[in-house]
């Protein structure tokens, strides 16, 4: 049986046609016959699901965080939570019990470990939802997505992620395509380790230079074979890129020129239509 | 005053909007201007700047674990209790994974050998360039592979204050997470920039949540509001009140910025356009 492949969509900078190219990548794979599952990591924004036209109606899998909870009536008030928890956290008011900030809570979960009374619990909270849509036979789009105010977003990137792996080989799928979010934090990196292969997207201008340039030296240090990839290549100046390109020693893959039908496809949530570029 | 620019989708002109309003209000007022993607800081860009700073120092705001080898026994307390997946025992050695660790430092606590220490990382360099429209760009730039955006904003937040300005202009990244928090934490105005397509109005209504949370009163700006007039009007008639200005599409601005010129510097309709929007900001903030 051939392997899953696993080819990653990212750029740095945002608004440079990440989701666009990760969709027109799917169409052109599902018809060479291929069979995809197009994974949204952007959880804080995604958007592949608005352009294929997709509703997100009931999740699959919710996405917990854990944070501490305490019982007053176990609690002895030694402050040996307080006392060890890095984040700043736990708030030890004097003859008082601990408070928790779950702003400030990485749910690390030490506090539970050690009170030797076992006087903190484990509490819930639903930090994010995963969504599973089947665009057509060949095609499923499986969507991360945060719920409410959520400070750390990585933890609903990696289960997000573990689920769509999952799906892709209970499928046989030919491909998992991974659109990743803007930037280079800890959703991003979480997005993309262990990939086959990254496709950088950029736009010819000197912003869409400078962060690819930072997005490649983020794949060398993740040790990640890149590819870029030059959306409205015609509207700027392309020697930008192509000299970012020869200094890292990564190729161009593809050159998309600017396109009224692919911005109209993009509008109107119909991007699984175009079929060339 | 500590005005945010925002707008969860990226690339809808959050920079383009924050270098303009910033050159217009320093004219008459003493300001200084946060670039708080410290993922992909472009603002100077748009201010016509290269990568001439005049002061930059190297910051860290987090610590990893690091695995005193000879010490540990291989007992595994550490992989149990970490939270992040960042330990693992692989052939018979500890290993860190410090793209996963947090820095929390439940395994130094839990390590019967004492074997595992926190040591604080290097993942930003803090930069300021005092420009020729007057004020100071404070911006960051967090190292590939590092973390901590949140944390860098705060210290950011922190060194643009030392300026003492009467109004402080954040560019904030885009998505809805930490960074962004940071950026919109303690803020008095939000401005928060869209576009008129599906995603446009999805995200503003993502990161509105946010704005909301920390009840920050706040104005929407519609860029490229010509591209999809019905969807503008929608917008328009969903903000009600709360609708500052709108920006039309023009190419011109691609290659403007293509040539690292600042939009108020030519005679692109954007300009006009820009400069209803600050003085209806003047007197919102007067």
């Amino acid at each position: 049986m051939a392997k899953l492949e696993k080819i990653a969509i990212t750029g740095g900078k945002g608004g440079v046609g990440k989701s666009t190219v990760a969709i027109l990548l799917a169409n052109k794979l599902i018809k060479k016959g291929k069979k995809v599952v197009l994974l949204d990591l952007d959880v804080e924004c995604p958007n592949d699901y608005l352009l294929l036209g997709q509703k997100l109606k009931r999740s699959v899998k919710k996405i917990y965080a854990r944070f501490p909870k305490l019982n007053k009536e176990k609690c002895t008030q030694c402050g040996l939570c307080a006392r060890n928890c890095r984040s700043q956290a736990i708030f030890m008011p004097p003859k008082g019990y601990p408070l928790f900030v779950h702003e400030l809570c990485s749910s690390c979960g030490l506090c539970w470990h050690l009170c030797p009374r076992g006087a903190i619990e484990i509490g819930k909270k639903v930090i994010g939802q995963v969504f599973k849509s089947k665009v057509d036979n060949n095609f499923w789009l499986i969507t991360g997505r945060s719920v409410g105010v959520v400070d750390e977003t990585g933890p609903i990137v990696t289960k997000t992620r573990e689920y769509g792996e999952k799906l892709a080989q209970k499928l046989k799928a030919d491909y998992l395509l991974i659109d990743t979010a803007v930037g280079l934090h800890c959703g991003v990196i979480r997005a993309l380790i262990g990939v086959d292969l990254a496709m950088a997207v950029t736009e010819p201008t000197p912003l869409g230079a400078h962060d690819l340039e930072l997005i490649l030296a983020l794949l060398r240090k993740l040790k990640i074979r890149a590819k870029i990839i030059i959306n409205q290549v015609d509207l700027g100046k392309e020697r930008l890129i192509k000299g970012i390109a020869e200094k890292a020693g990564v190729s161009i893959k593809y050159r998309i020129p600017y396109s009224k039908k692919i911005v109209g496809a993009y509008c109107r949530g119909k991007l699984r239509e175009v079929n060339s570029w | 005053m500590k005005i945010v620019i925002a707008s969860g989708k990226g690339g809808v002109g959050k920079s383009m909007l924050a270098s303009s309003l910033c050159m217009l209000l320093a004219q008459k007022n003493k300001i200084v201007a946060i670039d708080a993607d410290v993922d992909a800081p472009n603002l100077h860009l748009w201010l016509g700047e290269g990568e001439n700073w005049d002061q930059t120092k190297e910051i860290s705001v987090l610590e990893k674990a690091v695995i005193d080898k000879p010490k540990c026994n291989l007992c595994g307390k550490c992989v149990e209790i970490c939270a992040f997946g960042a330990i693992e025992i692989v052939s018979g050695k500890p290993k860190v994974n410090e793209f996963f660790c947090e820095g929390c430092g439940a395994c130094e606590v839990v390590c019967p050998q004492k074997a595992i220490s926190l040591k604080k990382v290097k993942n930003a360099q803090i930069r300021v360039k005092n420009n020729v429209f007057g004020f100071s760009l404070v911006s960051a730039q967090l190292y590939p592979g590092e973390t901590g955006s949140g944390k860098i904003v705060d210290q950011l937040k922190v060194e643009a204050a030392k300026f003492d300005r009467e109004i402080m202009i954040l560019d904030s990244p885009a998505g809805i997470g930490c960074p962004v928090i940071a950026a919109l934490n303690g803020s008095d105005l939000a401005v928060l920039i869209t576009e008129p397509t599906p995603s446009g109005l999805t995200d503003l209504k993502r990161v509105l949540k946010v704005v909301n949370h920390f009840k920050i009163p706040w104005r929407v700006v519609v860029n490229k509001w010509d591209i999809n007039r019905p969807k503008t009007k929608k917008i328009i008639k969903w903000a009600n009140n709360n609708f500052l200005g709108k920006i039309s599409y023009d190419q011109k601005i691609f290659q403007a910025i293509a040539n690292l010129e600042p939009i108020l510097t030519t005679d692109l309709p954007a300009k006009a356009e820009i400069l209803k929007i600050y003085r209806q900001l003047v007197e919102l903030i007067k």
